[in-house]
């Protein structure tokens, strides 16, 4: 569905992508990850055309990004990111009507089916009686929801997710990932997550692309990407990696500096 | 479920338009000079209907050329400081912003300084052309250090205006410092802000540029509610968020250009209709927008009604009347109601 | 109009009266003894009632005000005046003495340069501060502050005594005696018409009672419609003048680089007022009106023939 090809993009002198290549095929979950620095964030907004690369294309369904109008793009690729503080508050339902901005051209107001797919949107991240509530009183997990609720409404195919799970405690991390989950699996949209999470990349995504320094390292599923020695030369630190108990997914586990001086010398 | 509706954006305007014209009448029938109310709507609709008749001479002059040329002027600046007010505070998003963030009032005030150090006439159309031309090249000079690889980057745009604006405000001390006291009066008098000379010309001058410039950016306002929300956000919902950005500052400036040019730097209009009109109306454009124009009308011509009737026949500038009701009523909003909690 | 006033406003009638007295004897005291003295140190009070002491004659006057400079060459001074402020033109010669300063701010180091040795200022237009800092510096400053026609004639007298010119002062003070009361003759049995005399174009200012404008206007034989306000400068609206519906509109030329044509357009738009129907708007030069020296009496006579042009044909 989506194919980066030879894709290299830096802001000043710098490259921050290098010949990063990738296919993602729709009703995939894939998860970026890497260090900090290492590409993710630029090439979630490579993907949904804030920026063009200098070099390479961007092809959603064999048509070059940048030959799609933004509107296009904008009716097939939506974005959850990090929000701004709201400025001047303005309520729920009108945050989630602004998804349908690509719909709408130079037309001033939402007709009714707007409103409806809105509602909908609304229902599937169970944020239906926030409607009335201004953003700003609510918590960071309902708003992020708020935002999710907002890129359905574009009624996009892909969804991309930058950093999601930052300043969300557990519950509401696994709460925020069940839902794009369900998302994923019961409404067939191809997802895009940028984390630093790699134990919530590992149990929700199907893939994961691991950057280092601008370009893939690796590239596959959990279990191929998730490896001790994988970690120690992307982040250079020792880390303990198993499998999460229940679902067998890899697990990272943090050590101590003492902790794995230890553990190395146990080991052998 | 309450959303903004074309009906409910009509409704509203509609009941607003309504206070504005009380309003109007309102500042038509008092003055120093007693008319009678009746007489006074006669006189105006007479003329309207093109008839004569009611009142004497003198009187007929303070209705239709003193009182109603004042009005509508008083009005159409009301509107055009609340609009460019507005979309500056959104653009900029800086709650602190006002129409003259930009400097443009200082190049406003700096061309009507050399039109009057060149001896022109308050009354000719030179001086508001001067000023106009003034604040013009300010717009171009802001804009070009504002802009970088062809993007407004509105804290740029922000710095390069108080920059600009500041150095404008030097020179405007220096002509002040080398001007003589006749000529000071008038500066002084100017940099104030003042409707007695509101004459049909001024009004035919400002009106294209407040009428044609709201219905330009209302157009946008659903667009411009996007940026709100950031302009990474109104970029990935399809937003052309460049080419909004500059069509916008250019239209606001432009709209406050033409303001300050026939009636001097008036204070407080920019900064605190908006606001109110959100605390009241809430946050999307496409009321905000023409209310605050509406609001903007009506809060500056009753200002300027009190400026010329508290003290007759002596007249206050209107900034002060502006300032000493806006002040206190906007304190009064924010107690009572939430404004920003970012501030 | 004066940005400050003198602080002190006492009326020295009383006292100049007995001060004369003593004054003209002493004058003649040193004259008896001017041989043997060429310079003798005489105190005298000024208009503000502070006390001066000055070297006589006084050699090198510096003037801070316009209508100062115009007395003292009236009263035949040339040499002996130093320095003038920067907005003295009359007479001509007073154009090209030395500058030092404007109402707002005096040139301080000019001043100490041209070693005065006596310094008049005014006080409708030079600030007590000014005077005190000139006295400090050691220059003898008389301060003069006549507020309307009458005292004008006061402070040329004052001022030619100050200088040892009284001869002159008394000459002048004669001729502009007789001139006024001739104007006064001609006028009193007229009916007197409703002035308004503009000062400021934006904004609107006229003269209001204790002004000298005013005071011209009620010796002319006219009466002025904001005669009667509080404020010696009033800021008008336009209604305020319409509802007073002047016959006589004097238009004073204040800004040397005006458009005067302009501003009499304007008043053309109002055909309701009684002025502007019979073409009664004239320009006045605000010199003649607003500068209390000898020429106010040529302001008198100007603003006599544009009120009662019937009575004035001759000039």
């Amino acid at each position: 569905m989506i194919d980066v090809r030879s894709v290299s993009f830096r802001y000043q002198k710098d490259w921050v992508l290098r010949d990063v290549t990738f296919q993602v095929g729709k009703g995939e979950f894939i998860g970026v990850i890497g260090p900090n620095g290492s590409g993710k964030t630029t090439l979630l907004k490579i993907l949904y055309r804030l920026f063009s690369p200098q070099q390479g294309e961007v092809l959603f369904e064999l048509i070059p990004l940048k030959k799609m109008t933004r509107t296009d793009v904008a009716k097939r690729i939506a974005v959850v990111a990090q929000e701004t503080y709201p400025l001047f508050p303005f309520r729920v339902l009108e945050i989630v009507l602004m998804g349908r901005s690509p719909y709408l051209g130079y037309l001033m107001f939402e007709s009714e089916r707007d409103l409806e797919i809105a509602k909908k949107a609304m229902e599937w991240t169970e944020i239906l009686n926030f409607s009335e509530r201004p953003i700003d009183e609510l918590s960071g997990g309902e708003r992020k929801r708020v935002f999710i609720a907002r890129a359905l409404a574009q009624e996009p195919e892909v969804i991309l997710l930058d950093e999601p799970t930052a300043n969300l405690d557990i519950h509401h991390q696994i709460e925020f990932l069940d839902l794009i989950l369900s998302l994923n699996r019961e409404r067939g949209l191809t997802i895009i997550m940028a984390t630093h999470d790699m134990n919530l990349a590992s149990e929700f995504c199907d893939r994961l692309i691991l950057l280092r320094e601008g370009r893939i390292y690796k590239m596959g599923s959990p279990q191929e990407v998730i490896t001790k020695e994988t970690i120690k030369t992307v982040y250079g630190c020792e880390v303990w990696v198993d499998q999460n108990p229940v679902s067998a997914m890899p697990r990272i586990s943090l050590l101590r500096k003492e902790r794995h001086e230890i553990e190395t010398v146990g080991r052998d | 479920m309450k959303i903004i509706t074309r009906k409910k954006v009509i409704v509203i305007s509609i009941s607003l338009t309504i206070l504005l014209g009380l309003v109007i009448l309102f500042s038509i029938t008092v003055g120093s000079v007693k008319v009678g109310p009746l007489r006074s709507i006669t006189i105006l609709i007479q003329s309207i209907l093109g008839l004569k008749g009611a009142g004497t001479d003198t009187e007929r002059a303070i209705i239709l050329s003193l009182r109603v040329p004042r009005a509508l002027l008083a009005g159409l600046v009301g509107a055009g400081l609340s609009i460019s007010g507005a979309i500056f505070q959104a653009l900029l998003r800086n709650p602190l912003a006002d129409p003259y963030i930009l400097g443009v009032s200082s190049g406003a005030a700096v061309g009507a300084i050399v039109a009057i150090l060149m001896g022109l006439s308050t009354l000719s159309m030179g001086l508001p052309l001067a000023s106009f031309i003034g604040a013009l090249l300010t717009i171009v000079i802001v804009f070009n250090f504002g802009r970088q690889d062809g993007k407004i980057h509105p804290n740029t745009l922000l710095l390069a205006g108080v920059i600009i604006g500041s150095s404008l405000s030097a020179l405007i001390m220096f002509f002040i410092s080398i001007s003589q006291k006749e000529e000071l009066h008038t500066i002084v008098f100017w940099l104030m802000g003042d409707f007695s000379f509101s004459n049909p010309h001024a009004i035919l001058m400002v009106f294209p540029y407040i009428f044609f410039g709201f219905i330009l950016l209302y157009l946008r306002a659903r667009q411009l509610n996007l940026i709100l929300s950031g302009e990474e956000s109104a970029l990935q919902m399809g937003v052309d968020v460049e080419r909004l950005k500059l069509l916008c500052y250019l239209l606001a400036s432009l709209i406050t250009a033409a303001s300050v040019s026939v009636c001097g730097l008036i204070g407080f209009v920019g900064l605190i209709v908006p606001h109110s009109v959100r605390l009241i109306f809430g946050p999307d454009h496409r009321l905000l927008l023409p209310s605050a124009a509406l609001i903007g009308a009506s809060f500056l011509i009753a200002s300027d009604t009190f400026a010329r009737t508290l003290l007759a026949p002596t007249e206050l500038p209107v900034g002060v009347i502006t300032a000493a009701f806006g002040g206190p009523f906007f304190i009064y909003l924010l107690k009572t109601r939430k404004v920003l909690k970012t501030l | 109009m004066s940005l400050r006033g003198a602080k002190s406003r006492r009326n020295p009638k009383k006292e100049s009266g007995s001060l004369t007295l003593a004054m003209t004897m002493v004058f003649i005291f040193t004259l008896l003894w001017a041989p043997l003295s060429h310079s003798a140190s005489l105190k005298f009070a000024d208009e503000v009632n502070r006390e001066v002491v000055i070297s006589f004659p006084p050699q090198r006057i510096v003037s801070l005000a316009p209508n100062i400079t115009e007395i003292l060459f009236s009263l035949g001074l040339d040499k002996e005046i130093v320095g003038v402020s920067m907005h003295c033109n009359f007479p001509e010669k007073a154009k090209s003495k030395v500058r030092v300063g404007s109402y707002i701010s005096l040139d301080f180091e000019r001043i100490i340069s041209l070693k005065p040795d006596l310094i008049i200022a005014t006080g409708a237009g030079n600030t007590r501060e000014m005077v005190d800092r000139l006295e400090k510096l050691g220059f003898p400053t008389y301060a003069i502050f006549p507020k309307n026609f009458g005292d004008v004639l006061k402070s040329i007298g004052h001022l030619g005594k100050v200088v040892g010119r009284e001869k002159e002062a008394i000459r002048i003070i004669q001729g502009m005696k007789q001139r006024s009361q001739k104007v006064i003759e001609l006028t009193k049995d007229l009916s007197r018409p409703r002035v308004f005399l503009q000062i400021g174009e934006a904004p609107m200012i006229t003269v209001g009672k204790g002004s000298f404008a005013d005071d011209l206007i009620t010796l002319a034989g006219g009466e002025n419609i904001a005669g009667k306000e509080k404020e010696m400068y009033p800021r008008w609206g336009m209604e305020e003048i319409l509802k007073r519906s002047p016959e006589v509109i004097l238009v004073s030329s204040m800004n040397p680089r005006g458009d005067y044509q302009r501003v009499l357009q304007e008043w053309s738009r109002w055909k309701m007022i009684p002025a502007v129907q019979n073409g009664r708007v004239h320009l006045i030069d605000s010199d003649l009106i607003d500068r209390p020296s000898p020429r106010i009496i040529d302001g008198l006579e100007e603003m006599a023939r544009i009120l009662h042009p019937e009575r004035f044909k001759k000039q």
